[in-house]
């Protein structure tokens, strides 16, 4: 079966983070930021952070303002990458497979297996959508738990237990704490 | 007529019991009755090990609805979820499948989205989540270690 279009933006997105992470000219820590902004421009091109965003929020998402939920998006998007960004530089050759798709209207489901260093095979899925003729990631899946679900238990419970106020607050917190460590 | 009156005394409170009886019999009845009302809809799962007809449906630890049917699309199952009328689910709805504990009774977990569009009768939950199987973590664990495992997840991202 031949990989379509969402394998493909799967595939070209992943060897192009390879090939920015491989660049000997980018190596250096003091190349971190450009590195770094490269990489974001990549993944931007690839996942759809808002779609994330919002999916990840859930019912909170319609009870915000549009301003709020920029606000939101925003501080959603740092805050993965600033959670992802150093595991995503710790990537070295292992072999990535994309052995399955799955089309279904507008949805994709894109299986990626990973061969490790020692041996040990994983599975990445990605969900993808189509969005003004490009596929864009909405949603990893690992061992079959839902980064977006992941989050939207998380912020619910936090938002049903205290307020969305309170969620932002921790995610700003969290945010700065990140931000000094990474210094 | 010590003895009618003892009898009497037993029969208050064997009549008393069997009221209890039947008042809890009734209170918890009520919540198994959904019957033929609400609408049912449709979410296909790569596994559904434990599920059966009758198994709830759950927003936030509510019951809203019941497991109705089960069945095979493709390789994936097929679940007919029968769920209360006032209750209105988005697009984006995730439906998971989860365990009382690790190995209890299995149920379906409904987390609500952002959509606007709500899903009509007939329609299906397009985002799922399957049970992790736990002897593939097992295997996992034995084969590489999980926290490799973390490691790469955010690799691909």
């Amino acid at each position: 079966m031949l990989a379509g279009a969402p394998t493909e933006q799967v595939r070209a997105v992943v060897e192009r983070v390879s090939a920015v992470l491989k660049d000997p000219r980018l190596k250096a820590e003091t190349q971190a930021r450009e590195r770094r902004d490269r990489l974001r421009k990549i993944l931007y091109s690839g996942f759809d952070f808002s779609e994330m965003a919002r999916r990840s929020l859930g019912s909170q998402w319609r009870r915000l303002s549009p301003q709020e939920q920029e606000e939101f998006v925003q501080l959603f998007t740092e805050l993965l990458e600033r959670a992802y960004i150093d595991k995503i530089e710790s990537y070295r050759n292992e072999t990535v497979r994309y052995p399955k798709e799955k089309l279904d209207g507008n949805f994709a489901e894109v299986e990626s297996r990973i061969v490790g260093q020692k041996g040990e095979e994983y599975t990445l899925l990605y969900k993808l959508q189509l969005a003004g003729g490009e596929w864009k990631v909405y949603d990893v899946v690992i061992e079959n738990i839902s980064l977006v679900n992941n989050y939207r238990s998380q912020f619910s419970r936090i938002i049903a237990g205290s307020s969305y106020q309170e969620l932002l607050r921790r995610l700003k917190t969290k945010q700065v704490n990140l931000a000094k460590e990474s210094k | 007529m010590n003895q009618t009156r003892t009898e009497i005394i037993v029969g208050i409170f064997v009549l008393a019991g069997l009221l209890c009886l039947g008042y809890l019999a009734i209170r918890l009845g009520k919540l198994e009755v959904l019957g033929s009302q609400g609408y049912v809809v449709y979410a296909d799962f790569a596994s559904v090990a434990g599920l059966k007809p009758g198994d709830p449906v759950e927003i936030a630890g509510v019951k809203v609805g019941k497991v109705e049917s089960i069945a095979l699309a493709d390789d994936r199952a097929r679940l007919g979820l029968r769920i209360a009328d006032h209750t209105k689910l988005q697009e984006d709805t995730i439906a998971s499948v989860r365990a009382r504990g690790l190995i209890g009774d299995k149920f379906i977990v409904l987390t609500l989205g952002g959509s606007d569009r709500i899903l009509k009768p007939g329609d299906r939950i397009r985002e799922t989540e399957s049970p992790p199987d736990i002897s593939d973590l097992i295997g996992k664990y034995i084969g590489g270690d999980l926290t490799s495992k973390s490691e790469e997840k955010g690799e691909q991202k």
